[in-house]
């Protein structure tokens, strides 16, 4: 792609904003925090469960077994759809703010990893961690699988809270000249 | 307010506002503290409601330390916020109802935590719903802070 085509990417993307009437709900009084706020409340259900399974899987409250607190994951997968729904408002409300924002670019980076990591996780050591008991250790394959997952949904919280600092100094964006 | 606006001019609130990445650091451990604090609150709440009903309950107290590490680095992070920008937070009725809420869902997740393993599974129910609701009260009510100031900055206010 051309840096023309490039630059112009948000087009479209404002055009099915406009369209759609996303943008007139989005700022629209109070749409906007209101939709912040179900973003924040996503963030901490998918933290909070997801987290505290790869925690118990790096050693964390042994005294659980995994496979029981795996079910506490899909409400975590359910915080994750809340925060693509209201992710995808902001997004086509004000594609400038996002598409060329390294903080954001940084943020889907790292939203990528989590998921191919994800993919890894259910592929490969999955089975084993469902069918482990209270007390059992996790394989190393799985605590380093748990490790990422932590890193990188820990870094996707702080890029999207960066996002806020809109066309950042250029000194954030170090693959810029 | 002349207090607030000489406050603002100290060196530390002045640090906190102006210096290059301090401000964006700070919201992003608020953020960090928030998912952990609030989350696994939440995640304690969900299964005293039933959910994941092969972990025993009275085990989720285990996670209780990460709440607690959480906290910390919100109540940090937010003083540091409070300094940045003081008379925004105080002169705001929102920013006291975040703290009730604050206070309130902490209040409800310990003793919840408390009586996990008593058998009277109706009660800590009750608990958990206004946990959650105490905790999501403090994530909407800090969110909606950065709309509903009326003076963001007391030192332009005096003058």
């Amino acid at each position: 792609m051309d840096a023309a085509t490039l630059n112009s990417l948000h087009v479209p993307i404002t055009e099915f904003g406009v369209n759609s009437g996303i943008h007139a709900f989005m700022n629209s009084a109070w749409a906007w925090p209101a939709m912040e706020s179900l973003h924040f409340l996503g963030l901490s259900l998918l933290m909070g469960t997801v987290g505290i399974f790869d925690l118990r899987m790096l050693g964390l409250a042994r005294s659980i077994s995994m496979a029981a607190l795996h079910k506490l994951v899909p409400w975590g997968v359910a915080g994750y759809c809340v925060n693509v729904s209201s992710g995808f408002l902001f997004f086509v409300s004000d594609p400038t703010q996002y598409l060329y924002n390294p903080a954001f670019q940084l943020k889907v980076l790292c939203m990528f990893i989590a998921g191919v990591n994800m993919v890894v996780f259910y592929l490969t050591t999955a089975k084993q961690i469902k069918a482990s008991d209270a007390g059992d250790f996790a394989p190393l394959n799985a605590r380093i699988i748990a490790a990422i997952s932590l890193a990188a949904w820990s870094s996707v919280i702080v890029f999207g809270r960066l996002i806020t600092f809109h066309r950042p100094p250029d000194h954030w964006c170090f693959w810029c000249t | 307010m002349e207090w607030l606006a000489w406050f603002e001019e100290t060196a530390l609130s002045t640090w906190v506002r102006e210096e290059p990445w301090v401000f964006p650091f700070i919201l992003s451990v608020h953020a960090l503290g928030m998912g952990l604090s609030a989350g696994v609150s939440t995640a304690i709440n969900l299964r005293s409601l039933g959910l994941a009903p092969r972990v025993p309950v009275e085990l989720m107290k285990r996670f209780l330390p990460l709440v607690w590490i959480g906290f910390s680095a919100n109540t940090l992070s937010g003083v540091m916020l409070l300094i940045g920008y003081p008379a925004k937070a105080l002169t705001n009725w929102l920013f006291y109802g975040k703290l009730l809420f604050l206070a309130l869902g902490v209040w409800t997740t310990i003793r919840l935590c408390r009586q996990l393993g008593n058998p009277s599974a109706e009660a800590n129910k009750k608990l958990a719903v206004a946990s959650l609701l105490c905790w999501a009260g403090v994530i909407v009510a800090g969110r909606f802070l950065a709309y509903t100031y009326t003076i963001l900055l007391a030192m332009w206010w005096v003058e």
